[in-house]
């Protein structure tokens, strides 16, 4: 069918440029509960995206471009599906924009062959490696959890020349902890998406569950504190990539879309802060390339390569993130979608970072900073007052500031670590930032 | 006749449901349903530099469904065609041992059904509706020259369901639709801060009226937030706007009572059933088939015609909303609310429309009983915490109440964070109206479905930061 289409667009004369992508997705799913096994599903997807180009006039008569889009399940009607996405972009008059040509791919490792060769197998071995790394805990008992694996296929072929193809999996975990200590009870809910099950370390990522779930028993509220604020780990790369429906304020902010739309006020060559840096200096690649990364791939949804691309150096922004038609638009080169976070290494041993007194945040309820102004009021659900040589857990109260602020006035760790969407240091000391006291 | 727009695939794969039906059963299990799911529609981009019409994301699949009460297992297939989904009926549950269980015979459920609208966005052309969304924009863009962008975005979701198992065949066309006014502006010294709003519900266009006075707030809020200060963290005396108190609603006793986390033993709710939870001015429900709203339809995606649940009563926990399996596996009654993403995900407990019941007080009454306190509005965000029984939403802004009357200073963000039980016990007054709003709602941080929340204005005293 993707001939088909390729086809059918090939004959169009109304015109100026085109995309489709063949999307096939196959997957396993597997739900627990307490009680056992309560769902497992086998998924299977397939569609034909189609985006079209076409040349337009503004009301001035200004040559313009306008773009539309459609999609296909296996057997559905072609012609209809274009004429419709021809309609549509011979609606809107935007300034004039392209798509990619042909370019080198770089070979990024994206694949669990595990996976690929038997997803529900393989899901069903997570769950129970995790069933038994959890087991060994008596004082802990896994509650739920869910695992998902996934392998994509992508297809891509353009007007300009692109045909290129991808194979891609992705493994999805939930999992939940209770801890019991008498009358106390605590909870732990742990979320990890990697592309191999190796890099979920599920052992490591366990005990490391297993010890908060037992710490929180201990727990109480928080009294208002400003100061050292540590992250480390999973909590300092939610920090730095943000989520999927939060989104983040960096990605945000060093995007040519939202420097386009007036929203980010980063300039190239000038300061990406807007006060004095009194901590370590920010370097950030926005890397598509970096292996069995969440979000790398060997290409974007438009086609453009994957690329490693020093966005912010030394605190002045060097390139926004831009995908062909926003670089067309600024008339900068197009990177792409932005990808996984890097930084380079901090200077500071992780010990040195742990001078006290500090707090340690080890999650929070939901870390979701605006990603247009950056600021943050957002509650902690478990974290560890250190000082005096204890380590006293705490949870709830609210962390507050703004991000930018915040990065600001960091030191990075010197060892690094990988964290799905995130590649940098392991840890970070925020310098100065406020805790609202929670409820006892 | 009830007009569904079924997808033509879909439509021709109904008819032969009642077969593919049997084919379970006759491979032993002891309940067998298929859902048809297609979810396509629209988003339409309007601003000052750029217009953007795009598809959003479209899923059709076919849900094979079979259930022992212990395990449910699943084939979700991609797309309505009727020999790959009859290949898979017969293929899926091979090797398969059910646990033997007798379901309670259910009662007969047949029908077709279509969202009321009067503006039906399919009827609409596309040129119509971004003349529509032209229109919006033009009318919010020049009303200050530290506007730098409007944005108006219009989002148009149709859904078409057929479920069928041994008793149901239900066929459903759910039109939701919401648009968005965002107003960004910036200070001379280039700080950028923005505000919005929007309509939603389940409907056509006529749910899509802007007057001016509405879009002038909009620009008024951003502007003012170029002003915005930090609010002193601490406890404060507060009247939430029905959109906050909605979320309030959502995130305490919504996810906190979906009844899946009680079977996974997440949600501290499922020791309360008729206790006291919050002080007796408090009801909340969730009413799939409310009117009008962005998460009303007719029938959840496990066949369970749409009905409101009391959550809480004057104060008193009642029940929970369920889906099929934590309601076999606690039995107890089924309410409407087994939901999924979309084909390719798991059913849920998932709310729908859930609020705060209206009350007996006015606006006027409740702001004047406050001496010193916030008016909070525009919720930006939440998060539930079902087992710690802790809330945290996220508020764009909130202007001080001072001396009974709300002043111009206003605070931004706002994060409101509590115990949910104190929260609900510190609520003394209950404004006498109801309003909703649409959005999306996540299971921890995926599974989103669109639901509404909202309610009266609240008074309430929690922590702030």
């Amino acid at each position: 069918m993707l001939n088909q289409i390729v086809e059918a667009l090939k004959k169009r004369n109304d015109l100026a440029g085109w995309t489709v992508r063949h999307v096939r997705t196959r997957g396993a799913q597997v739900y627990a509960v307490p009680q056992g096994i309560e769902s497992q599903r086998v998924v299977d997807g397939e569609r034909y995206l189609i985006d079209v180009l076409r040349n337009t006039s503004t009301a001035e008569g200004t040559p313009a471009m306008g773009s539309g889009d459609a999609s296909l399940l296996p057997g559905d009607d072609i012609e209809h599906a274009i004429d419709q996405a021809t309609l549509v972009a011979g609606l809107v008059a935007n300034p004039m924009h392209g798509l990619p040509g042909p370019a080198a791919l770089p070979d990024v490792p994206l694949s669990d062959p595990a996976l690929q060769k038997d997803a529900s197998r393989v899901m069903r071995d997570v769950m129970e490696h995790m069933r038994a790394a959890v087991a060994k805990h008596p004082q802990v008992r896994l509650g739920a959890a869910e695992c998902f694996g996934e392998i994509r296929n992508t297809h891509l072929i353009n007007s300009r020349g692109i045909d290129a193809k991808q194979e891609s999996t992705q493994i999805d975990i939930e999992l939940v902890l209770h801890g019991r200590k008498g009358a106390q009870e605590s909870e732990t809910f742990d979320e990890l998406r990697r592309r191999r099950v190796v890099d979920l370390d599920l052992e490591a990522a366990i005990e490391d569950r297993v010890k908060s779930t037992l710490d929180s028993l201990d727990a109480t509220a928080p009294a208002s504190w400003q100061g050292p604020v540590v992250l480390r780990d999973e909590a300092l790369a939610i920090f730095m990539t943000g989520d999927d429906i939060g989104g983040s304020v960096i990605r945000t902010l060093a995007s040519a879309e939202s420097k386009y739309a007036g929203i980010s006020p980063w300039e190239m060559g000038k300061p990406v802060f807007r006060g004095e840096v009194r901590g370590d200096p920010l370097t950030v690649w926005a890397n598509r390339c970096l292996p069995f990364g969440s979000t790398s791939d060997r290409f974007d949804t438009e086609g453009l390569p994957a690329q490693r691309i020093e966005v912010i150096r030394e605190n002045a922004l060097i390139a926004f993130a831009a995908s062909q038609r926003y670089a067309d638009y600024l008339q900068i080169p197009a990177t792409g979608a932005f990808g996984n976070m890097e930084l380079p290494p901090g200077k500071t041993p992780t010990s040195e970072l742990l001078a006290e007194p500090y707090v340690e945040i080890v999650q929070f309820s939901w870390f979701n900073p605006d990603p247009i102004t950056g600021d943050f009021a957002t509650e902690i659900r478990f974290g560890y007052l250190v000082q005096n040589g204890v380590r006293k857990p705490f949870k709830g109260g609210q962390l507050i500031g703004n991000y930018m602020d915040a990065l600001a006035n960091v030191r990075w760790s010197a060892e690094t670590g990988f964290f799905g969407s995130y590649l940098g240091p392991q840890a970070a000391r925020f310098n100065e930032l406020k805790i609202a006291a929670g409820e006892e | 006749m009830t007009d569904l727009k079924l997808p033509i695939a879909m439509a021709e794969l109904r008819p032969a449901l009642g077969e593919i039906i049997g084919l379970g059963l006759r491979q032993r299990a002891p309940y067998f349903s298929v859902l048809l799911s297609s979810r396509h529609g629209l988003s339409i981009v309007v601003d000052n530099r750029e217009e953007r019409v795009t598809e959003r994301p479209p899923t059709a699949g076919t849900v094979l469904s079979a259930f022992d009460a212990a395990t449910n297992f699943e084939r979700a297939i991609g797309g309505f065609n009727p020999q790959e989904v009859q290949s898979a009926a017969r293929d899926f549950l091979q090797g398969i041992s059910f646990q033997k269980f007798i379901f309670e015979a259910e009662p007969e459920r047949r029908g077709d059904f279509v969202t009321a609208m009067q503006l039906d966005p399919l009827e609409l052309s596309t040129q119509e509706k971004l003349d529509r969304c032209r229109e919006v924009q033009r009318r919010a863009k020049s009303r200050d020259p530290r506007i730098v962008n409007v944005r108006v975005i219009y989002n148009e979701l149709n859904e078409h369901a057929v479920f069928a198992d041994p008793s149901a065949d239900l066929a459903q066309r759910v039109q939701r639709v919401n648009m968005f006014i965002l107003v960004i502006v910036s200070s001379p010294t280039g700080d950028v801060r923005y505000d919005f709003d929007v309509k939603s519900g389940s409907g056509g266009w006529e749910v899509l009226n802007w007057s001016d006075e509405e879009i002038q707030d909009v620009v008024d809020g951003a502007l003012a937030l170029l002003n915005a200060e930090r609010i002193e963290p601490g406890e404060y005396r507060m009247i939430t706007t029905p959109n906050v108190s909605g979320v309030l609603a959502h995130e305490s006793f919504g996810h906190g009572v979906e009844t899946d986390m009680f079977l996974k033993e997440r949600a501290r709710a499922a020791h309360f059933i008729d206790k006291v939870v919050g002080s007796a001015l408090v009801s909340i429900a969730d009413d799939p088939s409310q009117p009008g709203s962005y998460g009303s339809y007719f029938f959840d995606d496990e066949g369970q015609i749409a009905a409101p649940t009391q959550i809480v009563e004057n104060g008193v926990f009642r029940r929970g909303i369920t889906d099929r399996y934590s309601a076999t596996a606690l039995e107890i009654p089924r309410s409407a609310n087994g939901r999924r993403q979309d084909y390719s995900r798991k059913t849920y407990a998932r709310m729908s429309n859930t609020f705060f019941s209206p009350g007996n007080s006015t606006l006027e009454e409740m702001i004047a009983q406050v001496d010193h306190g916030i008016f909070l509005d525009k919720c930006s965000s939440g998060m539930e915490d079902p087992q710690g029984w802790g809330i945290q939403v996220t508020c764009h802004y909130g202007h001080e109440i001072k001396g009974g009357k709300i002043t111009e200073r206003v605070f931004a963000p706002i994060g409101i964070t509590g115990y949910v039980p104190e929260v609900l016990q510190s609520i003394t007054a209950v404004s006498n109206e109801l309003q909703m709003e649409g959005g999306t709602c996540g299971k921890g941080h995926k599974e989103q479905v669109p639901v509404a929340s909202g309610g009266p204005h609240l008074l309430l005293t929690a922590r702030l930061g």
